[in-house]
């Protein structure tokens, strides 16, 4: 059994977790404390940490719970990205490490710091109330029980993938906005908002509309994608954003200030070009001043990682411009004439 | 402070139901919700297969009448016929209700809730949403208590009840964000904290806080515990996690093979091979690993299950979760290499000791979901049927605390009860001489549970695992807390969590050793069969002197009389 002894020893290696710690009843500020452990191949990042925290330093907290990838508990910074702790394999990570064998934790960002590794997840729960995300039945409660809504699984598939979501906040974690403005509505709300008004049992798909247009909405969104990227189930978060914006311009036209310039400049782009020329949406939204001050120093290092969307020169017309024009003109006719009351006031 | 109405312990799909049910009741009522994690947390999203109804959207034919058989059988006959007729009767109204409100199903083409055949059952009953129904079930109950505004006090670690002679007063627990000890005051308390199977550690599916704690306050408070040697295993949980690799995986062709390289299975079940049931491959593997014949490893003996055979393109096109689950968890590709897999504690049938309405002995005391035992699993849970139970009793457990909960104004919760309670925590963090390290004794509460009072079981082992168990319980006392900080404070929540495992564990093991005879998932090596004239009855457990004092209790038959489980 040599070879397997060999084979034993060559999948340890000793690692180091730069683990960011804060405690504040003692802490002004937080700092870093590196922990070097001997680990074997196969080793999750959770059960690394669950290691330290039992056998070298009781006092480091994070939280998790089902280790399984299904609760949503343990999310964390690794590396410089968001994602479960418990789903990602310590030897996946090193082959990213920016310093050999040294491996990066960090709390989630965007939400307000309790202690080492921990948030605060209530700012989410309260957006959940915010933006109702919950099914508001056509069917009054004195009758529930009594026989099923008839849904077809084609229904049933446009709100499917949706609900994978665990509320891991990843997401809200990495999204671009949030780190400006933390008021924003965040990628995982908008998610679960367009589950429920895809969704043909619930009766308050306008009431969400409305809320979701208002300021720190949909609207807000630059398109960066940063949130579908981390997504730990790899939801397509933005068919769901633009989702609820097709929808708003549909059944809503524009009624809401920054809603009605940011949707102008997303229909200008479509018409041009029938795609959206991201990188000037927010300028053309928020204004130039705006933009400057919270999105830039943002977009300067997006740049550096290779993340923004590319530059308006470089986006191309879509195929069939001309049919996708009409039909888009006729449908923005009452933007328009929206727009007109507006400017008359 | 008021009374709360109703304080519910533990947001998972009982908790939750309990609570809207509540609130339909009587919308005037004081309700709050404590969990010691965020709700849609808890341990019900993990349940993957579905919830049990006779809909008979499927097979035409189905009824409730079959479902309340099939349960009667796969019980092993020790559950209560008139509560499984509850449960089951229950069944379709509740599946249609969590369905009115908003839970995503699968469906079929006639565009009713989709069902798919399941172990044990005779229809195919099992209601689902693709591979993530307890997550969906559990999504929808949380969003809807958000709606109706029920009270949440999330990340709160429920530590003993308040009691008053026969009666309890309410509930104390720390608020883990600042670790303050906080008063509930109560007319009526309901346990939902789901179940124990966490104490046989890493040889369990489950969650790292399905630690019993509910089970453990009750007991603590002299409340009796039913049916607790009652564990199922799963056969193939993977070596280091616990954690499931589902029938999927065998289904498909998948191999059980040991350390020679045998396809062991032709041993123990020569026509099904690895297809046999869960209980028999389950100890199919115990017995290889016991007789010698698994792999050695720092995280102890397991199997291999193999599907190189299958092939990289099958793999990845029929098996992709288990592949991902396996490279995620265990580092192992299994187009590579084979899974190292061990049977593992799955689920807890014992539990609170409750009447069909949810009521303890205790007055104003209730319990629901895997933390209670009304009972309708018995010896064995069917597949499918703990999604129900949770739904089906966490309600009744909600609509009756809520019509008694008018009816009672218990006496204050006093402070010198909050501080003694500080002063019981505090006293974790001194530092004395010698001191244990929690993670350690966790770690050898598993591996006793596993050797001594896992899947097979016998009067020399259990007295082994009860004199562990008890020296585990001394060195408890050495435990020390090493952060004393307030703010989420883990290593004490652990250290609690732990403390309530080894309350648990002794009853686990008393009744196992007590039972003398194999019933369900109680498999005695030196009583190899089910006993009907003795032990046709359910144990219960009492706290009293520090150990459990065991009684017993009638099974209530119906219609369904005595036979031989064979499938
Ligand atoms: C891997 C797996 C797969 C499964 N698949 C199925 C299936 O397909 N079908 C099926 O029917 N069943 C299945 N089960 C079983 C089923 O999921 C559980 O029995 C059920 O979900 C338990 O629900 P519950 O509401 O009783 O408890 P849980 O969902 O476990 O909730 C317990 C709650 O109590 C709270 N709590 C606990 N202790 C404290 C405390 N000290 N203070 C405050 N709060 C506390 C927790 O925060 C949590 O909110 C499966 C189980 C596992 C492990
Ligand atoms: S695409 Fe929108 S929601 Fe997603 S991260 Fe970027 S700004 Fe945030
Ligand atoms: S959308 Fe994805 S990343 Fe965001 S909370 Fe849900 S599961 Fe997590
Ligand atoms: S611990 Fe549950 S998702 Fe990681």
């Amino acid at each position: 059994m040599t070879d397997s002894t060999i084979q034993h020893n060559e999948d340890k290696r000793d690692v180091t977790f730069r683990v960011h710690r804060f405690n504040p009843q003692v802490d002004s500020k937080p700092y870093f404390d590196d922990y070097t452990i001997k680990l074997e191949k196969g080793i999750t990042v959770l059960r690394a940490l669950n290691y330290i925290k039992e056998h070298v330093d009781p006092s480091l907290t994070f939280r998790a719970f089902c280790q399984a990838g299904i609760c949503g508990s343990c999310a964390m910074r690794i590396n410089n990205m968001s994602k479960l702790a418990c789903t990602t394999q310590v030897w996946d990570e090193l082959e990213k490490s920016r310093e050999p064998d040294v491996i990066k934790v960090e709390p989630l960002r965007n939400l307000p710091l309790i202690k080492d590794l921990v948030v605060e997840m209530d700012p989410l729960v309260g957006k959940m109330q915010q933006y109702s995300n919950w099914v508001d039945s056509k069917m009054p409660e004195e009758q529930w029980g009594r026989k099923e809504f008839l849904v077809s699984e084609e229904e049933f598939l446009k709100y499917d993938k949706a609900t994978d979501c665990i509320l891991c906040a990843s997401c809200v974690s990495e999204c671009t906005i949030l780190r400006a403005n933390r008021e924003y509505v965040s990628p995982a709300i908008l998610l679960k908002s367009y589950r429920m008004n895809v969704d043909n049992r619930d009766a308050s798909h306008e009431e969400r509309l409305a809320g979701l247009v208002k300021d720190h909405g949909v609207w807000d969104c630059t398109h960066c994608y940063r949130c579908q990227e981390s997504c730990v189930k790899h939801i397509p978060i933005m068919d769901a954003i633009h989702g609820i914006r097709e929808d708003a311009l549909e059944s809503r036209g524009v009624k809401d200030t920054s809603g009605a310039r940011h949707a102008e400049a997303f229909m200008e782009d479509i018409e041009k070009k029938g795609k959206l020329v991201e990188a000037t949406l927010p300028i053309r939204t928020n204004g130039l001043a705006w933009t400057l001050r919270n999105l830039l120093p943002m977009a300067f290092k997006m740049v550096i990682k290779r993340r923004t969307p590319p530059p308006p020169p470089l986006v191309k017309s879509t195929k069939g411009i001309d049919a996708f024009r009409a039909e888009f003109r006729e449908m923005s006719g009452h933007v328009a004439k929206d727009h007109e009351k507006k400017s008359g006031e | 402070m008021k009374p709360f109405d109703i304080v519910i312990v533990g947001g998972g799909g009982a908790g939750l139901y309990a609570a809207m049910e509540a609130m339909k009741t009587n919308a005037g009522l004081n309700i709050a919700v404590i969990s010691k994690i965020y709700p849609n947390r808890s341990h019900t999203s993990a349940a993957q297969g579905g919830a049990n109804a006779a809909l008979a959207n499927k097979a035409k034919d189905d009824t409730v009448e079959m479902h309340i058989f099939d349960t009667i059988k796969g019980s092993d006959y020790l559950a209560d016929q008139d509560a499984v007729e509850v449960l089951c009767s229950e069944a379709p109204k509740i599946i249609r209700e969590l369905e009115n409100m908003g839970t995503p199903w699968s469906r079929l083409d006639d565009k009713t809730i989709a069902q798919r055949p399941f172990g044990g059952a005779g229809r195919p009953r099992c209601c689902y949403c693709a591979d993530k129904t307890g997550h969906t079930i559990l999504q929808t109950l949380y969003e809807q208590c958000l709606r109706k505004g029920v009270q949440f006090f999330n990340e709160y670690f429920a530590l003993d009840l308040s009691v008053d002679g026969s009666r309890s007063k309410g509930l104390i627990a720390l608020n883990v964000k600042t670790g303050k000890i906080e008063a509930f005051p109560a007319k009526t308390v309901i346990f939902a904290t789901g179940g124990y199977a966490k104490m046989y550690w890493n040889r369990s599916s489950n969650a790292a806080g399905n630690t019993g704690d509910g089970q453990a306050i009750a007991y603590r408070a002299g409340i009796p515990l039913k049916d607790m040697e009652f564990v199922q295993f799963h056969p193939t949980g993977l070596r280091k996690s616990g954690l499931l690799v589902t029938e999927g995986a065998r289904g498909e062709g998948g191999y059980l093979v040991n350390a020679l390289g045998e396809r062991f299975m032709s041993r123990y079940a020569p026509e099904k091979m690895e297809l046999g049931p869960r209980d028999l491959v389950s100890r199919s593997l115990e017995t290889e690993i016991l007789e010698g014949r698994g792999f050695d490893s720092p995280a102890g003996k397991y199997l291999h299950l193999d599907l190189r055979h299958l092939g990289a393109d099958l793999i990845k096109s029929r098996l992709p979760q288990i592949r991902e689950m396996c490279m995620y968890f265990e580092g192992v590709d299994p187009i590579e290499e084979p899974i190292p897999v061990r049977p593992t504690a799955h689920y807890s049938m014992g539990g609170i000791d409750t009447d069909n309405y949810g009521r303890t002995v205790m007055e104003g005391v209730y319990a629901a979901g895997e933390c209670g035992c009304v009972s309708v699993h018995g010896a064995n849970r069917l597949g499918g049927n703990s999604l129900l139970d949770i739904l089906v009793f966490g309600r009744i457990a909600g609509r009756a605390a809520a019509e008694e909960a008018g009816k009672f104004d218990p006496s204050p919760i006093r402070d010198v009860e909050i501080l003694g309670k500080e002063l019981e925590l505090r006293s974790f963090m001194q530092p004395s001489g010698h001191y244990e390290r929690y993670g350690t004794l966790r770690e050898e509460l598993g591996h006793t549970l596993g050797q001594n009072v896992g899947i097979y079981r016998e009067a020399s082992k259990i007295s082994k695992g009860i004199e562990d168990l008890a020296a585990l319980k001394e060195r408890f006392s050495h435990v020390r807390v090493f952060d004393t900080s307030d703010v989420y404070n883990t290593n004490l929540i652990q250290v609690l969590e732990l403390r309530n495992m080894l309350d648990l564990a002794e009853t686990v093991a008393a009744g196992a050793l007590v039972r003398e005879e194999s019933r369900g998932s109680h498999t005695r090596t030196d009583f190899p069969t089910r006993d009907d004239d003795n032990w046709h009855r359910h144990t219960t457990y009492t706290l009293e002197k520090g150990a459990p004092r065991l009684g017993f209790k009638p099974v209530t038959m119906g219609r369904y009389e005595l036979q031989e489980r064979t499938y």
